[in-house]
């Protein structure tokens, strides 16, 4: 893609996706960011206008569990449909002779979103109280949609909801370990933990599944989108809450909601918009979770790099991150 | 018997020349590699050096777990403790530790060590988050 004949077939490519014959790249540029998705700024002349974009694409061989573009394509017209503050998307190409992928492209957000940076600049994310406030009330916004909502018809892609998602993703985790030559005894214990609470969820709602700091930007206005749609599916909206409040999320940072500000500020934004009581004993169930499933991916993207995959310094770092979450899920099913 | 420097002490002396070197030189978008290989080089620093005792210890603990003899050949210590680990899962799995109070405590510290240790090679900072004796 990053060639000249790569830049041609894409250049022409959004010409006849945008209806016009005035197109130029002006820059195409790997952004930095995770180790399975790619995204590149992507600069365009367009129409004699500037348009600053981003092109979404995958790695070879993505983590299963993530949607493709289409999908996201899917989920992010969805979210803003019911007001969710998400990036614009403006053209999918599912058709891998332009850049050798599917890819989305979508308008470019201003502002930051990694964990690291964020939660040490002072200067953005100054009222980091209001900021989870609106996070709690956009987080509602997107458990707006619910299986039988308007809002759903696109998303058939999702499957049929089920009432039972907590012991669904227990079953899963197991099914994914039963898979390798190796055994995890405290993520067993996790398991259990959680297998012996899951209780069933009253309204499966159409969860981000990956709500967290790291996933949101912000500039000097605050939030500016919610990204990464890619792990989207049906549950109980206490996944979502548990996974932006779990330790593992905070980027060692004290408080609570996201390592930025406390629950209160966090579930008050929710409760407000959504008219739902959050269970503070359900958010916790679903932080054991949160620890149990990140640590489920945290091998899954080591056995990327080692298996050849993908070798990936990255990756194999992250396979050394499972030995911390244990230990968490051992503080939290103690005794 | 190891040759000096050994192979934690050069990782240490590499990993040092690493931060103080190289990455004041390394243009912006190429520092988070910097890092990256600054704490590979602490992990495998400290796993040599402390991997064979902490393996030791969890190899103990499960042999007594399960009734075991310690084997005397150390070549033969890494195949029962995955054999003993493999076995654990499952049982824990199977909720065979569920009733037994005392039993349950035992496996709780077993993992709750073996974690430790653990954490003490491939992150030590995340163990000053952890309150001792914290569990609930």
């Amino acid at each position: 893609m990053d060639d000249v004949a790569g830049r041609a077939r894409l250049a022409a490519w959004i010409a006849q996706a945008a209806g016009t014959t005035s197109v130029a790249i002006d820059r195409l540029e790997r952004m930095s960011g995770g180790a399975v998705q790619e995204n590149w700024a992507l600069d365009l002349t367009l129409d004699g206008a500037p348009l600053a974009l981003v092109l979404r694409t995958t790695a070879p061989g993505a983590v299963t569990e993530s949607r493709t573009r289409a999908d996201e394509w899917a989920l992010l017209r969805a979210a803003r449909s019911v007001g969710v503050s998400a990036p614009e998307p403006l053209w999918l190409c599912t058709d891998p002779a332009i850049t050798g992928r599917a890819f989305l492209v979508m308008r470019r957000l201003a502002g930051i979103a990694a964990g690291h940076r964020l939660i040490r600049n002072p200067f953005i994310a100054d009222d980091r109280t209001a900021l989870v406030a609106e996070l709690g009330r956009q987080l509602a916004r997107i458990h707006r949609i619910t299986p039988d909502s308007h809002a759903a018809a696109p998303l058939g892609f999702l499957g049929k909801a089920s009432f039972e998602p907590a012991s669904a993703l227990v079953r899963s985790i197991r099914h994914y370990l039963d898979g390798r030559g190796d055994a995890h005894p405290a993520l067993e214990w996790g398991l259990r933990w959680l297998d012996q609470r899951a209780r069933p969820t009253a309204e499966p709602v159409l969860a981000h599944r990956d709500f967290r700091t790291g996933n949101y930007m912000v500039d000097e206005t605050g939030l500016t989108g919610i990204l990464d749609w890619e792990f989207a599916g049906w549950s109980d909206p206490h996944e979502d809450l548990g996974w932006f409040c779990a330790k593992c999320w905070r980027f060692g940072a004290a408080p609570e909601a996201g390592g930025m500000a406390s629950r209160a500020a966090f579930y008050g934004g929710y409760e407000a918009e959504s008219g739902r009581v959050v269970d503070p004993e359900l958010v916790t169930y679903w932080e054991v979770m949160a620890h149990a499933r990140w640590a489920a991916i945290t091998l899954q993207q080591a056995e990327r790099h080692l298996s050849g995959a993908q070798p990936s310094l990255e990756l194999a770092l992250t396979g050394r991150i499972t030995d911390a979450l244990e230990l968490d899920i051992l503080a939290m099913t103690g005794g | 018997m190891a040759q000096r420097p050994d192979a934690a002490e050069l990782l240490a002396i590499a990993r040092q020349t690493l931060l103080e070197r190289l990455l004041p030189a390394l243009p912006a978008d190429q520092k988070f590699d910097g890092l990256m290989i600054a704490n590979a080089l602490a992990i495998a620093g400290r796993e040599i050096r402390d991997q064979s005792a902490s393996q030791g210890r969890v190899a103990a603990r499960l042999a007594a777990l399960y009734d075991e003899v310690m084997p005397s050949d150390a070549a033969e210590i890494a195949p029962m403790l995955a054999r003993l680990e493999a076995r654990l899962a499952r049982d824990i799995r199977a909720g065979r530790f569920d009733g037994d109070a005392a039993l349950r405590r035992t496996v709780f510290e077993h993992l709750w060590a073996t974690a430790q240790d653990r954490v003490a090679i491939s992150n030590p900072k995340a163990l000053a988050d952890e309150p001792a004796g914290d569990r609930s």
